[in-house]
């Protein structure tokens, strides 16, 4: 059921699907951040992806050298590959002024790895009317300067085909989530983040006929998953599912996320309520989508965190943070108290992007979860 | 989690240390008269905020690169985090108690010590209790998230100040915007109004005080050069502390007419100048004194600092005063370490490279600064393409467990040994 996804996942950047698209003649953007809005690349007629690093934690050289030790090892990894041509068949890189690792990601990629296009568009950190408002000029600028690159005009028609392709696959990511919240789930978390690494990596129209098929398969499964405690991942970009099945494999089962690579990713659709433009209607997605912890205020994030807990019945946290992952690390204090006021423990691992998870991890996870079975008793 | 302010707090032991290094520079003949002023306004500020409480003043905290120049124009007392944390630190030597207090919090080593320092400086009460917290991005993201964790330690409302990454028209409309809120937020808060006039004349001042920092820079081209290896350091807290205050002009009209003198009469501030130096960051605050030996052993002067000495462009206008809060914020040497390093900012540093005239750059890769660290190759290739070598040093500004006086002794002189050889 999985192996059209992983087949995607372990060929990606050079997948079947991305050198057909180049072969046609077509252009390939990558974008290096959730809060760049990919309907515009799309609706530009280029196949939007999410530049990601090595699939495994690998030896970092370049990267380290480039970027310095001290930044996440996301951007380090993104950037070796970029570095060693990996992603030589770009056309454009899109990068967002969200954190500090991908501030100078996006630098350093200009510089060094050339990509002929490249902008990088200023977040507010806010939701106020006037940070809607800048969020918006920029995603014009964007816009414009996409048009006068391509010497085309992005038309309304256009873009309402791009929100409307991209609001599927959200929609269909939502009601594979659903299947999460059942007792006896039909699909582990390591299945999941498959499906969610394939959807940035491979053109969407493609990925939403995976995915209904996908769903069309689990509806019909007889297979069920159950584990001793249900657990969700917060946290840093991650992209390696064998993390969750390192998790997975101590006995427990990660039935809901909040990453980057996942829920916050794809749980908030473009709302068309004739009110606005479409273009107003993206940015007012982008900037009030399910928050990074760049945001302020930081309980806009943690709301959303308890309301997942909730709503998947979640019996306790694992914060996985990569090392110098700074956004982070800051709000782990303050989120763990306000899950442990709702009786949610919390495991903070430190980790390093691409982990498949060491024994230290497994030994951490198995604590953990013989925790959570003694505060059942 | 709660600064409860049982143990008093420490801001007395900055005040001594000021009354000691005034009362020495007052037995040295040779003593600048501005390192007297620098001590004096020093000793004032930490005065005013230890004594603020019982006067009934108003307190905010803020991180670095705040505009503080609106918190004197409403005669709210500001209390530097930064500075005032590690000034502590620096002489009491309590570096590691402070920095446990912040791991004891749940913060991760990966955080920045100047950051990790300031909640547990909070936490542990050396720090006194503020009226308000405010923060904000400029210039990380340790400081974009560091108000909301201070808030909750202090049970004190806060403000979180947006600053945007590039400098549109719209931009710098939404900092306009931002800056006229937290007014608002301070006047609701401490009951005081901000004094348009008085904002005014400060926009005036900080005008000025650009100007002389832009003239004490120019000063220093000369070879030799007049001023001190590690006398950047008053710069930048002039900046911190001080902006648009009469007191920071008189401050650097007096060090202006000093290095001026010494310019005129070929006094550099090293007997021997033989190597000009450009300096990226900031060096380990314990090392000062070793630095500035080390400086006057090997004739090694640092002219320039791209970070913290070299103002971009522009004037303010006291017409429109909160346009030039937003505008001054743009104009931060600092903000090459934020804003977007396209070609334009990476000309500047070749440009700044070129103007001083320099043999070589030190790098101080602060261990916990993410941002300047991932400046380090890109800097050293611009650097390299115009000849100029850069030594990588890594530190930590605070921390002294991270790198010893020998071992950065033995890469200084090899790295004085290269330049000697060209």
């Amino acid at each position: 059921m999985f192996d059209r996804f992983r087949e995607v996942n372990s060929t990606f950047p050079r997948t079947v699907q991305i050198l057909e698209h180049k072969r046609q003649g077509k252009l390939v953007f990558g974008w290096l951040c959730t809060y760049v809005p990919e309907e515009i690349i799309h609706a530009a007629g280029a196949l939007p992806i999410r530049i990601t690093g090595h699939r495994e934690e690998t030896e970092l050289e370049d990267g380290s050298a480039y970027l310095h030790v001290n930044n996440c090892s996301f951007s380090r990894s993104c950037l070796q590959m970029g570095l060693r041509g990996e992603y030589d068949f770009l056309d454009g890189v899109v990068g967002g002024s969200t954190c500090d690792g991908a501030r100078r990601l996006f630098d350093l990629w200009r510089h060094y790895v050339k990509t002929p296009f490249h902008h990088v568009l200023t977040i507010p950190r806010k939701y106020t009317p006037e940070a809607h408002a800048l969020y918006y000029h920029q995603v014009v600028r964007f816009k414009e300067h996409l048009e006068q690159f391509l010497g085309i005009q992005l038309t309304d028609e256009k873009l309402h085909q791009s929100i409307d392709t991209f609001n599927k696959a959200r929609a269909l990511l939502k009601s594979l989530y659903e299947l999460r919240k059942s007792d006896n789930p039909k699909i582990t978390g390591a299945e999941t983040m498959e499906v969610l690494n394939a959807s940035f990596h491979m053109p969407k129209e493609l990925f939403n006929e995976y995915l209904k098929d996908l769903l069309h398969d689990l509806s019909g499964s007889v297979n069920t998953h159950k584990g001793q405690a249900r657990l969700m991942v917060t946290g840093s970009v991650l992209t390696n599912p064998e993390l969750i099945k390192c998790i997975e494999d101590q006995g427990a089962l990660v039935v809901t996320d909040e990453l980057c690579t996942s829920t916050r990713y794809w749980s908030d659709p473009v709302v068309l309520d004739g009110e606005v433009t479409l273009l107003q209607a993206i940015s007012r997605r982008y900037l009030n989508n399910f928050p990074c912890a760049r945001m302020f205020p930081s309980d806009e994030r943690f709301n959303r965190i308890l309301g997942l807990a909730r709503d998947f019945r979640v019996d306790g946290v694992i914060s996985q943070i990569i090392r110098y992952c700074v956004p982070y690390a800051h709000d782990l204090p303050l989120l763990t108290e306000r899950l442990k006021a709702q009786g949610i423990p919390t495991l903070a691992l430190d980790v390093e992007y691409g982990t498949s998870g060491s024994g230290q991890i497994q030994t951490r996870v198995q604590a953990f979860l013989e925790m959570l079975e003694a505060k059942k008793r | 989690m709660i600064n409860s302010e049982v143990k008093k707090n420490k801001i007395d032991s900055i005040i001594r240390a000021c009354g000691i290094l005034l009362r020495m520079n007052k037995a040295r003949p040779d003593a600048r008269k501005s390192e007297r002023l620098y001590y004096q306004m020093l000793s004032n500020y930490f005065t005013r905020l230890l004594n603020a409480r019982d006067e009934g003043k108003f307190v905010a905290a803020h991180t670095v690169f705040f505009p503080t120049e609106i918190l004197y124009a409403m005669d709210i007392v500001p209390m530097h985090t930064e500075t005032t944390t590690w000034m502590i630190s620096l002489f009491t030597g309590e570096c590691d108690d402070i920095l446990s207090a912040g791991k004891e919090l749940g913060l991760a080593s990966e955080i920045c010590t100047p950051h990790r320092g300031l909640a547990g400086a909070f936490a542990s009460g050396v720090l006194p209790r503020p009226d308000v917290m405010l923060w904000s991005n400029l210039i990380c993201d340790n400081t974009a998230k560091s108000g909301e964790l201070l808030m909750e330690i202090n049970h004190c409302p806060g403000f979180f100040l947006d600053h945007p990454f590039q400098h549109s028209e719209d931009e710098m409309q939404y900092l306009v915007g931002e800056l006229d809120d937290m007014i608002h937020f301070l006047e609701e808060q401490s009951g005081q109004k901000m004094d348009w006039d008085r904002l005014a004349e400060t926009v005036a001042l900080i005008d000025r005080q650009i100007e002389l920092f832009r003239e004490i820079c120019d000063l220093r081209k000369a070879t030799p050069s007049p001023f001190h290896s590690q006398g950047f350091l008053e710069l930048l807290t002039i900046d911190y502390l001080f902006p648009g205050q009469p007191e920071a002009i008189d401050y650097l009209e007096t060090l202006r007419q000093e290095l001026a003198e010494k310019v005129s009469v070929g006094q550099g501030a090293v007997s021997d100048e033989r190597f000009r130096l450009m300096s990226f960051f900031i060096p380990p605050m314990y090392l000062m004194g070793f630095l500035e030996r080390i400086s006057q052993e090997f004739g090694a002067v640092s002219v320039t600092e791209p970070f913290f000495t070299y103002w971009g462009e522009g004037r303010l206008d006291p017409g429109r005063p909160l346009e030039s809060v937003a505008e001054k914020s743009y104009m931060i040497p600092e903000m090459r370490m934020y804003g977007p390093l396209d070609d334009r900012a990476l000309k500047s540093i070749v440009g700044c490279a070129e103007q001083y005239k320099i043999d070589g750059a030190v790098y101080y890769a602060d261990i916990g600064c993410r941002h300047s660290c991932a400046m380090v190759k890109l800097f050293k290739d611009i650097l390299n393409d115009i000849d100029v070598p850069v030594l990588t040093l890594d530190c930590d500004v605070v921390d002294p467990t991270i790198t010893s006086e020998e071992e950065m002794r033995e890469k200084l002189e090899r790295f004085f040994e290269l330049l000697e050889e060209r």
